[in-house]
């Protein structure tokens, strides 16, 4: 006590000496303090421990994660190529292409069949081909410089040569004139129509 | 130890001194903090946060992807793929550039010498070898040129927007640039196919995303798909019977337009000639666009339908209607003539759409009050645009009131002197096909908002009586002769087995340098089918061929192919009743 009150300041001294403090009696014994310094230490220890471990573990699955980010993103890329390659596939012009060269052609009119009354309805015929669907565009074309007309040359007799040179050259004329004729009947009609429109607008305008 | 010191206080002064200094030297330390906090906080905040950021935090942009553009049938027109750009650096590369070269020429199908060079270059870091390369192929590129050797290869996202049909619909899709769409439907709804990018920000140590650090992400919108009415078969198949029609012609360009009469929405506009859309640098500037709704031109005969129903709405003729036809009708200081020669000749209403005469329609026209007409043609939707949202439509050209002459009526009443798109064409003759009512046309199902701000789509679709329900019906059965192999013009166009109502059209054309009338011709055919209980309203325009071919021969052949697949493919039966055997002669 005396070594207490002889450090207060001194503003506090006479207040102190006015309260004539005493000494409680002590009741109870002191706990034993080594059980209480044990458990704090085996709180402490198992907490840092604790921790240690969780973030081990935060850590590897942030490893996971990563890992399986990146696997989910190839995935996604792959399932996109895959698609796009679908979709190419379905393509109409690459489906038309393959039917082309397995000899399929357009059809003709469109006819009913009814199954139930065994009917037809519309007029049903014969799809022949022989309007060619072209489904590409002609090839650009060629200057004359690439392009030089066909030197035929007539031979009398030989028959060896003669075989092999109209040959060739019929070869190259059907694909050139191939799809020309894709207008089907009424040429003269046509310009018959296209003739007599002319003079009449010119007239027209005259 | 305590006990014997002498109080502090006697020999640093008084309390009330030291506080006071202490205050001092505390408030002077806080205004350092605090101007030291201004300065960070107030003056230069973004430097501090850069160079923080820079210690292991990353940020990473999470791409939205770029929504679809779809057909009808969810069939996609344009589609976005996982894309990325290989790079090289070439002080890696430059030891084993042949190598290397011969490699990726294989690999990525790019130019060996070029590839070399950029391989080689001198001084340089960065050099792009191939861009937009779908994902897979890049990163098994570049991982098969790590095992096989080789360094410095790397890759970078580029996104990529494919267009697995190539030039089908091209015309109306449009294409992307480098970095944003340029044209078509992909520039038009942009807003709505972009989407959003979103952003992620976390701190990273080894490669590995720190649990407990900074994070944040803002999520990415993906861009929403856009779905057109085009059906991607039937889009194909017009385009390649259109590209025929037109080289057999060897015309200019055409365009073909195939509608839904019931519903108004557009099954297929097709162009020719068009472009590639995953390479639009390949075609001519002019072949970017499409035709049937940017180009003007005038509509020729088809437009005697639109006069002559009108008429028959106002209950001045009928089908039966007599008409005298002279060789050559004098209006004022002009002639008019008919396109094929012919003495006084007299013809049924009916006779004049078969046979497609100009003088008969003027003479029919006569009855018509002043501005009756212009007020028929603009409900058929003439000179407005058709607002189906496709980019620079030309809304057409149809003279007003003050402009409007009696030698202009005679004119327009045949189809000159008034210019229209090809939709808007389309959509005026439909409205024959059903009923009378004119239904507004439509290219996206449901509906968007264009960079405009316009709202379209089939939701927004209007409808309008134009001509009564018989005016319609009687318009029908007269250009049902048209298709007549005996009577009409235009045989090629019909269909057998089904009732198919047509009107050919040829027409001057009008050169934008001159702005007259240059001498060539656009032919035309405009029909639908079954015509007495119309579904699809089909219209080909074919410019300036030069095979001396009309309307009914190089359009109406074309009709047919184009209604007859249609029909064959949305499994339209016939329907069995008696086409119309109206006099054509009296």
């Amino acid at each position: 006590m005396p070594q207490v009150r002889s450090r207060m300041p001194r503003i506090a001294e006479q207040a102190v000496e006015r309260a004539r403090l005493t000494v409680v009696p002590r009741t109870r014994a002191q706990a034993a303090r080594m059980p209480f310094v044990a458990l704090v230490t085996m709180m402490l220890l198992g907490g840092v421990v604790g921790l240690l471990l969780f973030n081990t573990s935060m850590q590897q699955s942030s490893f996971a994660a990563t890992a399986l980010e990146g696997q989910a993103t190839t995935l996604a890329a792959r399932q996109q190529s895959l698609q796009m390659e679908l979709d190419r596939l379905r393509d109409p012009q690459r489906i038309a292409t393959a039917a082309q060269r397995l000899g399929m052609v357009q059809a003709c009119t469109p006819a009913f069949l009814e199954l139930g009354s065994s009917t037809v309805t519309g007029k049903p015929c014969a799809a022949d081909g022989s309007v060619p669907f072209r489904i590409t565009p002609p090839p650009p074309v060629k200057p004359a410089a690439l392009d030089p007309a066909p030197h035929v040359v007539h031979v009398a007799a030989p028959p060896a040569t003669t075989t092999r040179t109209p040959q060739a050259n019929a070869q190259d004329n059907t694909g050139a004139g191939d799809g020309r004729n894709g207008d089907g009947g009424g040429k003269k009609n046509q310009q018959q129509h296209q003739q007599q429109q002319n003079q009449q607008h010119q007239q027209t305008r005259r | 130890m305590r006990q014997t010191r002498p109080p502090r206080g006697s020999r640093r002064g008084s309390p009330q001194l030291r506080l006071r200094m202490g205050f001092v030297v505390i408030a002077m330390v806080l205004s350092v903090f605090g101007a030291r906090l201004v300065q960070l906080q107030g003056l230069d905040p973004n430097s501090y946060a850069a160079m923080a950021a820079a210690e292991g935090v990353q940020n990473v942009v999470l791409p939205a992807e770029r929504g679809d553009i779809l057909d009808r049938n969810g069939k996609p027109l344009a589609g976005s793929v996982d894309g990325l750009m290989v790079v090289a650096d070439p002080q890696m590369t430059a030891e084993k550039a042949p190598e290397l070269a011969r490699f990726l020429y294989h690999r990525l199908d790019v130019d060996y010498v070029d590839t070399l060079r950029k391989l080689r270059e001198p001084g340089s870091r960065f050099e792009y070898i191939a861009r937009r390369v779908p994902a897979t192929k890049a990163t098994e590129v570049v991982e098969a040129a790590d095992a096989a050797g080789f360094e410095g290869l790397d890759t970078r996202r580029d996104p990529l927007r494919d267009y697995p049909v190539g030039d089908v619909a091209a015309n109306l899709v449009g294409f992307m640039g480098t970095d944003e769409p340029l044209a078509g439907l992909e520039r038009t709804f942009d807003h709505q196919l972009a989407g959003t990018d979103g952003s992620a920000r976390y701190e990273v140590g080894g490669g590995n995303r720190i649990p407990l650090g900074e994070s944040t992400v803002t999520k990415a919108v993906d861009g929403q798909d856009l779905r057109t009415t085009i059906d991607l078969d039937l889009q194909w198949y017009a385009q390649r019977v259109l590209g025929q029609t037109v080289e057999s012609a060897r015309a200019d360009s055409g365009f073909a337009v195939v509608m839904d009469s019931r519903t108004g929405e557009l099954l297929a506009v097709a162009d020719y000639p068009t472009f590639d859309a995953n390479d639009p640098t390949g075609s001519p500037k002019e072949d970017l666009g499409s035709r049937a709704m940017q180009d003007v031109y005038e509509p020729g005969s088809v437009e005697k339908v639109l006069t002559v129903s009108s008429l028959m709405d106002l209950g001045l003729v009928t089908p039966r209607t007599k008409i005298v036809v002279p060789p050559q009708l004098q209006r004022e200081d002009r002639p008019i003539n008919d396109w094929f020669t012919h003495g006084t000749i007299h013809l049924t209403l009916a006779g004049v759409i078969a046979k497609s005469s100009n003088i008969g329609t003027v003479l029919a026209a006569d009855k018509f009050e002043q501005g009756q007409l212009y007020d028929y043609l603009s409900a058929f939707g003439l000179g407005q645009p058709t607002d189906i949202g496709v980019r620079g439509e030309s809304q057409g050209l149809l003279p007003d009131g003050s402009a409007w002459t009696h030698q202009m009526q005679d004119r327009i009443a045949f189809g000159q002197s008034v210019a229209v798109n090809g939709v808007q064409m389309a959509a005026a003759v439909n409205t024959i096909a059903n009923g009378g009512v004119r239904i507004s046309p439509s290219l996206i199902e449901g509906e968007a908002t264009t960079d405009t701000g316009d709202v379209v789509g089939t939701d927004t679709t209007t409808k309008r009586r134009v001509v009564s329900a018989a005016a319609a019906r009687d318009t029908m059965r007269m250009m049902e002769r048209v298709v007549d192999p005996e009577v009409g013009v235009a045989p090629g166009a019909a269909i057998p087995g089904y009732r198919v109502a047509g009107k050919t059209g040829t027409a001057q054309a009008t050169s934008e340098e001159c702005g007259c009338y240059d001498g060539t011709f656009d032919v035309s055919f405009a029909g639908f089918a079954p015509a007495d209980d119309p579904r699809f309203t089909v219209y080909v325009v074919v410019k300036n061929p030069r095979n001396g071919g009309g309307g009914g021969s190089v359009g109406g052949p074309a009709f047919a192919k184009i209604m007859s697949y249609t029909l064959q493919r949305y499994a339209v039966p016939p329907t069995g009743t008696r086409p119309s055997r109206l006099p054509v002669e009296w």
